[in-house]
């Protein structure tokens, strides 16, 4: 590809998210407290995290991905469904934070948000889709990003780090869907609920964290090294 | 399980539409007719997609959300004019208590409806319909949904091989099964990657991500298709006139309005109660259809 036809595609991809971040979910936003008398929380929030992707994928999509690339991203996805599989006996015990985290710690950021938000959306046409899908894609995906960033700067290498970054994916993961759950019970948003739904769920977290913690510390040096042996042997994700 | 649908076998953007927008009124409409049309409509699609035996399953299934959102409303809130009775000199409004039954109501026909969704939108139609706008998440969603089954039953070899080697544990305390299972998944992981780069290759020998290649589709957009869909796109724009025009509108707070029962606002909830139970008639129309052709043999 030369190097103006790829300025070209970068350039539609940055427009596509500068008008989905900048006027889109403003937009929304603004619909939503205006024409509905801020009284349609549960929809908005659905629409505005769905839409909150939507960069990450267009960029992707813009980029023109080699089948290599495709191949592995989709790999690390199908991986942390089946990981949900392999652990099925302990509940809230999973290691898709864990495997997202280290695609997005070795392969890039890109690659952990499109392994995370992917994964959510593979594991519910199994578990079935539900209002809580676009929120599980950021929050996973997000993750993903994360990871990607502490690593670009050599963070992820360091244990403390790895159990640090454990306990706050899983904390925040848990305060995410308790955002849905305060949501879906009336459809408002008060931060009563929302302080009710976390000390409700506080076992489910404290599960989250330890499973987190317990994969990165067992997963990351045997799946880095060998995502590494593969990038280094098919020479992926250069760019 | 589910039998065969005649719903089903329309065009996956038709039935997308009909999801999207069923979902999308059912989310944003608080108007307790709306809310009951859409519940009964759910449910009614259900039984003719699993039965009523498993309908009335799920309907046990969902009773603790609804009992739970329905309580817990009045309990927390105490907006609205009307007090009932008095907990902990905090009042329970007939107003709070009102809108958690219609809270609790949204959920649960939410819930159905996904409950349709998932079984009448399978995967193939899910990546039909996003085939052309995101083609290559699209795809990375096809691969994995392929690689599923083969990772699981990669997973039952390594396993056995394992189990011949004494190093897979079913018993022992967690940490012993944690271990034996992480190892599995890492040899899975070996596996998987070298195995996606033959993929990889494969797919670019035969040409993916050339210039004027199509990709293959099995669903054929029909007359009947047209019909069905300019059908739902006429009963939503007539449910969005209504909601322009403040019909479906309703408010619990401070106290709750009256019950628009006029010609007018009639004919727009029979426009919804129409748009709802389109998969019903359908179903229903093809059973009988079906019925008079078998008396005939």
């Amino acid at each position: 590809m030369s190097a103006k036809f790829k300025k070209r595609y970068n350039k539609r991809s940055l427009i596509i998210s500068a008008s989905v971040i900048l006027l889109i979910i403003p937009a929304i936003i603004a619909i939503g407290v205006k024409l509905f008398n801020d009284r349609k929380y549960n929809l908005i929030s659905f629409i505005v995290t769905f839409l909150a992707c939507i960069p990450f994928f267009a960029k992707f999509e813009q980029r023109k991905p080699r089948p290599r690339e495709i191949l592995c991203i989709s790999v690390m996805s199908t991986l942390s469904v089946v990981g949900r599989l392999i652990f099925v006996m302990l509940p809230g015990f999973k290691p898709v934070t864990a495997i997202t985290a280290i695609t997005g710690a070795f392969l890039g950021p890109e690659s952990g948000f499109l392994t995370g938000a992917l994964s959510a959306i593979i594991s519910n046409i199994y578990y079935g889709q539900g209002p809580w899908t676009p929120f599980q894609m950021l929050t996973w995906g997000l993750l993903g990003f994360i990871a990607g960033i502490l690593s670009k700067f050599n963070l992820m290498e360091n244990k403390i780090v790895i159990i640090l970054y454990g306990i706050f994916s899983g904390i925040v993961f848990s305060l995410m869907m308790d955002i849905w759950f305060v949501l879906s019970i009336d459809g408002l948003f008060t931060w009563e609920q929302y302080y009710m739904a976390i000390i409700a769920a506080l076992p489910f977290t404290i599960i989250y964290c330890i499973s987190n913690v317990v994969f990165l510390l067992l997963l990351y040096r045997p799946i880095g090294e060998k995502l590494e042996r593969v990038k280094l042997k098919y020479g992926l994700m250069q760019n | 399980m589910m039998k065969a649908s005649a719903f089903e076998s329309y065009h996956p953007i038709v039935l997308f539409i009909f999801f999207a927008s069923t979902i999308f009124f059912t989310m944003f409409l608080t108007h307790p007719i709306y809310l009951a049309i859409s519940l009964a409509a759910s449910a009614l699609l259900l039984s003719t997609l699993i039965g009523l035996k498993e309908l009335l399953k799920t309907t046990l299934y969902t009773m603790p959300i609804f009992l739970l959102i329905s309580i817990s409303n009045p309990v927390f809130s105490h907006r609205g004019v009307t007090p009932l009775f008095y907990i902990n000199y905090n009042p329970i409004t007939l107003e709070s208590t009102l809108y958690g039954l219609a809270m609790a109501t949204m959920i649960v026909s939410i819930m159905l409806w996904f409950r349709c969704y998932n079984l009448i939108m399978t995967s193939d139609k899910f990546i039909c319909i996003f085939g052309n706008t995101i083609p290559i998440l699209a795809l990375i969603i096809s691969i994995s949904l392929r690689l599923i089954p083969r990772l699981k039953d990669q997973i039952k070899r390594i396993s056995n091989s394992q189990r011949t080697l004494g190093m897979y544990t079913d018993t022992g305390n967690i940490l012993e099964k944690v271990k034996s299972r992480i190892r599995i998944l890492s040899i899975l992981i070996t596996w998987a990657l070298e195995n996606s780069i033959d993929t990889a290759d494969s797919m670019k020998a035969r040409g993916y991500g050339l210039k004027n290649r199509t990709t293959f589709s099995i669903f054929k957009f029909d007359k009947r298709d047209i019909v069905l869909l300019s059908i739902i796109l006429l009963l939503i724009l007539i449910n969005i006139i209504g909601e322009i025009q403040k019909y479906s509108s309703y408010h619990y707070y401070p106290y709750i309005s009256n019950i628009d029962l006029s010609l007018k606002a009639t004919f727009y909830y029979i426009s919804y109660l129409l748009l709802t139970i389109l998969p019903t008639i359908i179903e229903i129309k093809e059973d009988l259809k079906w019925q008079s052709l078998k008396s005939k043999i």
